[in-house]
């Protein structure tokens, strides 16, 4: 089964009385275990795209199936859940939780599910901060970290629910390009290692050649499959 | 810990200041609604207190004896098989009196004054006019000695009135009655006892010996004013009343229908109506005392209104708070909506911090009025103004701080802020996840 499946996925916005057309007919399937980077320039639609395959919005027309699930008959509290059990987000601000420290931080997704035991959810945790090399950071806050180890700690918070997919809407615009293409490495290397299906955007050339495969995108359209 | 507990508990101590000055002003509120519910109490109960000491029991026989269709003597004639009674068939009761009713003008060499004044027997009143507390005159050091009320030819007055006949301990006065003979009565009788005012009551009472106020209106020694009955647990009143009428009533003795008002305000009614002969009424100390209800009653409105107006600032404060934190946290809201939680965590989330918030405050208020109204007790403070000695019945503000004001205070101000916070906790749990992603 294929973790995501778009068919003729359009996206309108309504501004004032223009109305944006910002998808325009989008058919994306992609394969679990997939590293694809959604490239494009600013306002081509990459984070439109994200929002409806991380079933935070809804497509204005058009199939968006995540996870065998199609997102547009499902209810507000439908794809909350669907988001809590399928998908792992990693943000461009890293947007963590600012008052929980490192190790809280990771388990918060895990508490949301409530599936594992206390010493399973802490040992998980464990095992995830390690993956993103932090252990020894374990117990401080947010705002205690650099950018990139704050991008690891969202990497460990999206991954720690072991999601069937992984999104990110330009995880390296906020970060030095060497802070960033590590935080590409670790996640080509959990990609390889865990078989986690990832998707994310970006604008920047150094990045999207590195990917697997590249879905560039240009004013709402996806211009060639390579 | 609990997650959200901790999220919540996080942001209370991130925005310390904010925090410190909410907690504060709702530890006002309910010091502030506390005190006043306590000073409430305190009053209601000193007014009980002193109501029933002064001028009725906890439940009274009492009635009207009619020579003349056109009379009306408050009065209880052949009494004793009802003392008997009251005696032997009210295991609730813990004392019992009674009391002979006057009303008359009391004259010393300088001046009068008219003032309705009970026949007592000083054997039964260890615990009831003994309550009192007597006090010094300008015009005698000792405050003198109630026990004296035992002998004949005495009485006791309150400071109020001894101030206004210029007399102490020792001096003499003139009582006089008119009788239904359309004759006055005289007897010269000694000042044996100043008691302390009591508030507005003791314009309303002296005391005399039972047997020379049975003199004065030339009544049967076996007549009395009323039987009073102190009950134990007040909460027994309702039963008690109930089966003395019924007991009564199957007994012979034909009584007055229910009337929820001091014995003084029944003599134009009674006196206009056709029967002779006694009839008894059952009356309860809240009878003989509703006179007085406007001033507890007042006094909850006003209690009522400032802590309200009170609280819904404090509200407003709270609710801008909670609606800035919202504001600060939109993407954390978005994020933690984006990676999976219910709107309904978020709500939870929000009350929480106000929860927090609220009820350690309340609680805090609480610990502080429950040290403060012992305090002030102690420190008995004295209330200067005369008008308000009055109005409050007492010459010391007493706090009495219970379980059930504490009670009071903590679920109706813990709900009320927490109703309140559901307004921007609403809000928060209506961000969209997409403003989590959507930023640059
Ligand atoms: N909430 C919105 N309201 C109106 N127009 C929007 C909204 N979000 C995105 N757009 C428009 O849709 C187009 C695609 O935007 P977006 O998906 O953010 O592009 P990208 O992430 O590639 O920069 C842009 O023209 C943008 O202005
Ligand atoms: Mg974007």
């Amino acid at each position: 089964m294929q973790p995501i499946h778009l068919e003729n996925v359009k996206k309108n916005y309504q501004l004032d009385k223009v109305q944006v057309s910002a998808l325009k007919g989008i058919n994306l399937t992609i394969e679990a275990g997939e590293f694809t980077v959604i490239a494009g320039p600013s306002g081509s639609g990459k984070t439109t795209i994200l929002n409806l395959i991380g079933c935070v919005d809804t497509a204005s027309e058009g199939k968006v199936v995540v996870g065998g699930k199609e997102t547009g008959g499902l209810t507000e509290k439908q794809l909350t859940d669907l988001r809590l059990h399928t998908i792992g987000f990693i943000f461009q601000s890293f947007n963590l939780i600012p008052v929980l420290n490192v190790f809280d931080n990771v388990e918060f997704p895990l508490l949301l599910q409530n599936k594992l035991s206390p010493q399973d959810r802490r040992d998980r945790v464990a095992k995830f901060i390690d993956r993103v090399g932090l252990t020894q950071y374990a117990h401080h806050r947010p705002s205690e970290l650099s950018g990139g180890q704050r991008q690891r700690v969202a990497i460990a918070r999206a991954l720690v629910t072991k999601p069937q997919i992984v999104l990110a809407d330009e995880p390296t615009a906020n970060l030095d390009s060497v802070t960033g293409q590590t935080i590409i490495d670790l996640m080509k290397e959990i990609n390889a290692a865990e078989n986690t299906t990832f998707l994310f955007s970006t604008h920047d050339h150094s990045i999207m050649n590195q990917a697997r495969r590249i879905v560039r995108l240009q004013d709402g359209r996806i211009q060639d499959k390579a | 810990m609990n997650v959200y507990f901790l999220i919540a508990y996080r942001n209370i101590l991130q925005r310390r200041v904010r925090s410190l000055m909410l907690a504060a002003a709702i530890v006002a509120v309910s010091v502030i609604f506390s005190l006043l519910l306590a000073l409430l109490q305190g009053v209601q109960d000193t007014m009980v207190g002193n109501g029933t000491a002064l001028m009725t029991g906890h439940v009274n026989i009492a009635g009207f004896y009619k020579i003349s269709q056109s009379s009306a003597n408050p009065q209880v004639t052949k009494y004793p098989p009802l003392l008997e009674y009251a005696k032997e068939k009210i295991p609730e009761a813990a004392v019992i009196v009674d009391r002979v009713k006057a009303y008359g003008k009391v004259i010393s060499e300088v001046d009068s004054t008219m003032i309705p004044m009970w026949g007592v027997n000083m054997d039964q009143e260890a615990n009831v006019l003994g309550r009192l507390e007597l006090e010094a005159s300008a015009e005698s050091n000792s405050p003198g000695d109630l026990k004296k009320l035992g002998e004949s030819g005495t009485i006791a007055l309150f400071a109020v009135h001894a101030k206004k006949l210029k007399v102490g301990v020792g001096d003499m006065v003139t009582v006089s009655v008119p009788t239904y003979r359309n004759m006055n009565n005289t007897k010269d009788v000694k000042v044996v006892a100043i008691l302390k005012d009591v508030g507005m009551m003791s314009q309303f009472n002296a005391y005399l010996n039972a047997n020379d106020v049975r003199a004065l209106y030339q009544s049967k020694p076996d007549s009395t004013g009323q039987i009073m009955i102190y009950l134990k647990k007040l909460a027994d009143v309702p039963a008690v009343e109930a089966r003395i009428r019924k007991d009564l009533s199957d007994k012979g003795y034909v009584l007055m229908d229910k009337d929820a008002n001091p014995f003084w305000m029944k003599f134009d009614r009674v006196a206009g109506e056709s029967w002779t002969g006694q009839k008894l009424d059952i009356t309860t100390w809240e009878d003989e005392t509703s006179f007085l209800k406007w001033v507890v009653s007042l006094l909850s409105v006003l209690t009522f209104i400032l802590t309200i107006v009170l609280s819904i600032i404090i509200v407003m404060g709270l609710i801008n708070a909670l609606w800035m934190s919202v504001k600060e946290r939109t993407t954390e809201i978005g994020t933690l909506r984006a990676i999976g939680m219910q709107k309904s965590k978020v709500l939870w989330m929000f009350m929480l911090e106000s929860l927090i918030l609220s009820i350690s405050s309340t609680a805090a208020g609480l610990i502080l009025v429950g040290i403060m109204s012992q305090a002030l007790n102690a420190a008995a403070i004295p209330i200067e103004s005369d008008a308000f000695k009055m109005f409050l019945m007492t010459n010391n503000l007493s706090f009495h701080f219970g379980v059930a004001p504490a009670l009071t205070t903590f679920f109706s101000l813990v709900t009320f802020f927490t109703l309140g916070s559901l307004i921007p906790a609403f809000q928060a749990a209506k961000l969209s996840p997409i403003v989590a992603i959507n930023q640059s």
